[in-house]
């Protein structure tokens, strides 16, 4: 007997539920996604606050590659491949700094900010001062986007611009990189990146948090010891008593969240009761961000997915983290935590102490996650195992679109988990959508949403 | 023949040999240790060469001028 190798229609039944343990295990499926996900998909790099300054640099990656970004010196932002023209070496081997060339170890070609190739040894020698420099600049992401101090790249000319890849999802997003208060794009990086490397396939988190509100259970014990802000549960949860907990899919973009939508006539619920001076603050927020217009003040975020490898937590903690596929079997998270730049010195540091005891390698509630998926990868790697496919059957058909709370419409398709707790259908929009980027030959076929649109103006 | 030279310590200001015999005067340094961005110097017979701003190999410097 031998087993079927790489990507087959069918691994992914939407009909059924199923989805095969192959997808997560197999090593030739992903070697296929890295071509056909993580090339053509957009890809959170950083954030502009880490590279204020010209000649400024952070290393960054994006699929299995190792990306520059970096600010050239004429403050345009660039993002490489880091990888010499002519042997592949890398030109930059620190986390981050300030440099006017990237020179590689090599044999010494050297690369500018802006990635021209600008010094190439023994070149009237050797080359004969034949060799076309422009020919050989670092090589540079096709698409590139600012998005509200957020970088993100693209290395497909033909995918749409991040805008539209994001979609009605940006709300969501929005979350996290506008200020607490409703001001647009106040978030800045707090500190620097947690980085360590977990033995599961990148898509375990990549489903977890595109809303698993089911394994609540395995927060039990951090629930217990009360490490939230309050000092009660992890978390503060005064708006589940009144708000709508949904479930949020944006069936043709793949993105997808769990979101609280708040009543009309809310009242803020009491927070961060740790300390008076960040309680203050946060409660001062809310009020300013329920004066002002837009359907964000009635939203409350919660952990969130945008396809395929970047996770949203906008509240408690305030996070993005990025699930980087190191191999089948092992994943490099990179988790980046925020705050709103104006906030008070106390307010910041405060909220360190809590990101950290909640998320990151030391965190109490992502040891709890890491543990599941790495013993779940690792007892569905054998070949009984992989026999037998998982079930993402919780909640099929009951999505619904155009929902609405008290005037605030949802995008996507929703479900309503204010009785039901739970669902499987983010999970079911992730490799929905994954599936179809592993069948698609091109971003045409992807865009769905626009042929929709042209056959509406016929 | 001197040693290597270890081009990182070397200032803005500071003058350099090449191996084809010219002099250079360094604009600024990169400290990677292995380029200079230096200014070239008018030598005997070939004044037209000055002034002209290059990147100059590490190998390629030969004497510290000062
Ligand atoms: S590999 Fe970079 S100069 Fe040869
Ligand atoms: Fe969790």
């Amino acid at each position: 007997m031998h087993r079927l190798s790489g990507y087959r229609p069918g691994l992914v039944d939407n009909a059924t539920g199923l989805i095969s343990r192959e997808i997560f295990v197999n090593e030739d499926i992903y070697a296929q996604e890295q071509e056909r996900v993580f090339a053509r998909s957009w890809l959170f790099v950083g954030h502009e606050s880490q590279i204020p300054n010209p000649g400024d640099f952070f290393l960054s990656r994006m699929g299995e590659e190792s990306v520059i970004l970096c600010r050239d010196r004429k403050g345009k932002i660039h993002v490489f491949l880091n990888s010499c023209r002519h042997r592949g070496m890398k030109v930059c081997r620190y986390d981050d700094g300030n440099t006017t060339v990237f020179t590689c170890p090599y044999h010494g070609w050297s690369f500018g900010t802006d990635g021209a190739l600008a010094g190439v040894p023994f070149f009237r020698e050797a080359y004969h001062s034949e060799l076309d420099r422009s020919k050989y600049g670092l090589i540079e992401v096709a698409q590139l986007c600012n998005y509200k101090g957020t970088i993100w790249a693209n290395w497909d000319a033909s995918a749409p611009s991040f805008h539209e890849y994001l979609g009605e999802f940006h709300r969501f997003l929005d979350l996290i990189l506008d200020g607490w208060d409703g001001r647009e794009g106040q978030a800045e990086l707090l500190g620097g990146v947690q980085k360590w490397i977990i033995p599961c396939n990148w898509k375990w988190p990549a489903e977890n948090f595109s809303g698993d509100t089911y394994h609540n259970i395995s927060h039990r014990s951090v629930d217990l010891v009360g490490a939230g802000p309050s000092g009660q549960s992890r978390r503060d949860y005064g708006e589940l008593n009144v708000a709508r907990k949904l479930h949020v899919t944006i069936p043709d973009r793949g993105h997808q969240t769990i979101t609280y939508a708040l009543p009309r006539d809310y009242q803020p619920q009491a927070a961060y009761q740790n300390s008076p001076e960040v309680a203050e603050y946060f409660r001062h927020c809310e009020e300013e961000r329920r004066r002002r217009p837009g359907a964000n003040s009635r939203l409350i975020g919660a952990p969130g997915e945008i396809f395929p490898n970047v996770a949203l937590l906008p509240r408690q903690p305030r996070t993005l983290a990025v699930w980087h596929p190191v191999s089948a079997h092992q994943t490099e998270v990179w988790r980046f935590f925020f705050v709103d730049r104006d906030a008070p010195r106390a307010v910041k540091n405060f909220l360190r102490d809590y990101y950290i005891r909640y998320s990151g390698p030391a965190g109490m509630t992502e040891q709890d996650d890491m543990e599941n998926w790495n013993y779940a990868h690792a007892a569905s790697r054998g070949v009984i195992a992989r026999r037998h496919p998982y079930t993402y059957e919780m909640g099929m058909g009951y999505a619904v679109e155009n929902y609405e709370f008290e005037g605030l419409r949802m995008p996507g398709r929703v479900v309503d988990l204010t009785k039901a707790q739970a669902s499987e259908e983010p999970m079911r929009n992730l490799y929905k959508r994954w599936a179809e980027f592993m069948e698609a030959d091109n971003w045409d076929d992807l865009m769905t949403w626009r042929h929709v649109s042209a056959q509406a103006a016929q | 023949m001197s040693g290597p030279v270890n081009i990182r310590t070397l200032a803005a200001g500071t003058r350099v040999v090449l191996a084809s015999g010219a002099e250079a005067e360094i604009v600024s340094n990169p400290h990677d240790g292995v380029w200079l961005f230096a200014r070239y110097l008018p030598a005997e017979g070939d004044p037209a060469g000055a002034g002209e701003e290059e990147m100059i190999f590490a190998q390629d410097v030969v004497e510290v001028r000062g």
